[in-house]
């Protein structure tokens, strides 16, 4: 089952052929990085992290085997460790913080809008950063990682279980319970503001 | 018919069956408070989509990764195989015969199921070689303590 070029090329590093994990790298690396910024909103360790997912990849290549989408194991790979990652003390600890800034006070530094807005917008989306950054931390963490294969990755249903490995019933309820909790959280931003930001 | 409003997000997403599909869309025809419910949802969408972008690698990920590439040792099929013998003694006593009819059944479902675990093991995999690489792990005891360091700091998991 080769179909898939990204499974073609890892059977390929099977076979010793180091640059096709290369092209593998190129392909995926920006993807991998923006995914685990999504969870640790510092870009540094997103650069980090996604290394490690890399690493991991370079390590376990030789017991892989193509029978489902290269990018579902790759992204079960990466939500595994990314969660690792939020499990450790550090970053509930951040969270938790009393006198640690929170929500719209604590705008993402690293996903700051371009510099070519207006003062207007870039107050506007950095307010509506603050409050997704808050979101997501108020999310049970299956449906942080659901919503943001969904909505960020744009991963379809059935790929969201095959990497989360639950079924799509349940990824429909997931995604669909923490876009109530998207709506309720974005309701002060208006319509106008999805249009004055929108590329 | 009861309000569809568990099915509004994936109608939204494009992933409804046709025939559910057209069951939504003639109660959102003729029911205004889940036309209304459905707007909301959309309108976060929106709100999402208007997000400015992640930011990109820096200038030295590549130069970095290349880096630690470069120091991996080569994978040594031992330390593998041992870990797998390992596991496999392990879940004998709890999988039982279960385990081996779930090994004769060799589907394509199956080999799916695989890859998905070996992507949840490759933590678990990279400890057990840790150890593995700063002594012997001799006794059943000690592969159990390896076999569960990967539960280290799961406290607080939530469904």
């Amino acid at each position: 089952m080769t179909q898939d070029p990204d499974a073609a090329l890892m059977l390929a590093f099977q076979r010793g052929d180091a640059q096709a994990f290369r092209v593998l790298y190129e392909r995926h690396a920006r993807a991998m990085v923006a995914y685990c910024h999504r969870f640790v909103r510092d870009a540094g360790r997103a650069e980090e992290l996604a290394q490690d997912v890399f690493v991991k990849l370079h390590r376990a290549a030789h017991r892989y085997s193509p029978s489902a989408r290269f990018k579902t194991f790759l992204y079960r790979v990466a939500t595994n460790h990314c969660l690792n990652e939020l499990r450790r003390g550090e970053y509930a600890a951040r969270e938790a913080s009393p006198g640690a800034p929170e929500g719209d006070d604590a705008p993402d530094l690293d996903a700051l809008p371009s510099p070519r807005a207006s003062p207007q917008q870039e107050l506007e989306a950095t307010r509506l950063a603050g409050a997704v950054v808050k979101l997501l931390e108020g999310l049970p963490e299956t449906q942080r990682a659901a919503f943001v294969l969904c909505r960020f990755e744009g991963l379809s249903y059935q790929e969201i279980a095959e990497t989360l490995e639950t079924s799509v019933s349940a990824v429909k309820s997931l995604v669909h319970r923490a876009t109530v909790a998207a709506a309720g959280a974005l309701a002060p931003f208006g319509p106008e503001t999805a249009q004055e930001l929108a590329p | 018919m009861t309000h569809p409003t568990d099915d509004l997000t994936a109608l939204l997403d494009g992933a409804l069956a046709p025939a559910r599909r057209a069951e939504v869309e003639a109660h959102l025809r003729a029911c205004g408070a889940c036309r209304a419910e459905r707007d909301r949802l959309h309108g976060a969408l929106a709100l999402l989509g208007a997000l400015p972008p992640p930011p990109e690698p820096s200038p030295f990920f590549t130069t970095r990764l290349a880096a630690r590439l470069a120091r991996e040792p080569a994978p040594s099929a031992g330390v593998l195989a041992r870990f797998l013998a390992w596991r496999w003694r392990l879940a004998v006593p709890v999988a039982g015969l279960a385990a081996a009819a779930a090994v004769a059944v060799l589907t394509v479902r199956h080999q799916r199921a695989e890859e998905l675990a070996l992507a949840a093991d490759l933590d678990l995999m990279e400890n057990y070689e840790l150890v593995a690489s700063l002594g012997d792990v001799e006794t059943e005891e000690d592969a159990a303590v390896v076999a569960s360091l990967d539960q280290l700091g799961r406290t607080g998991r939530t469904p």
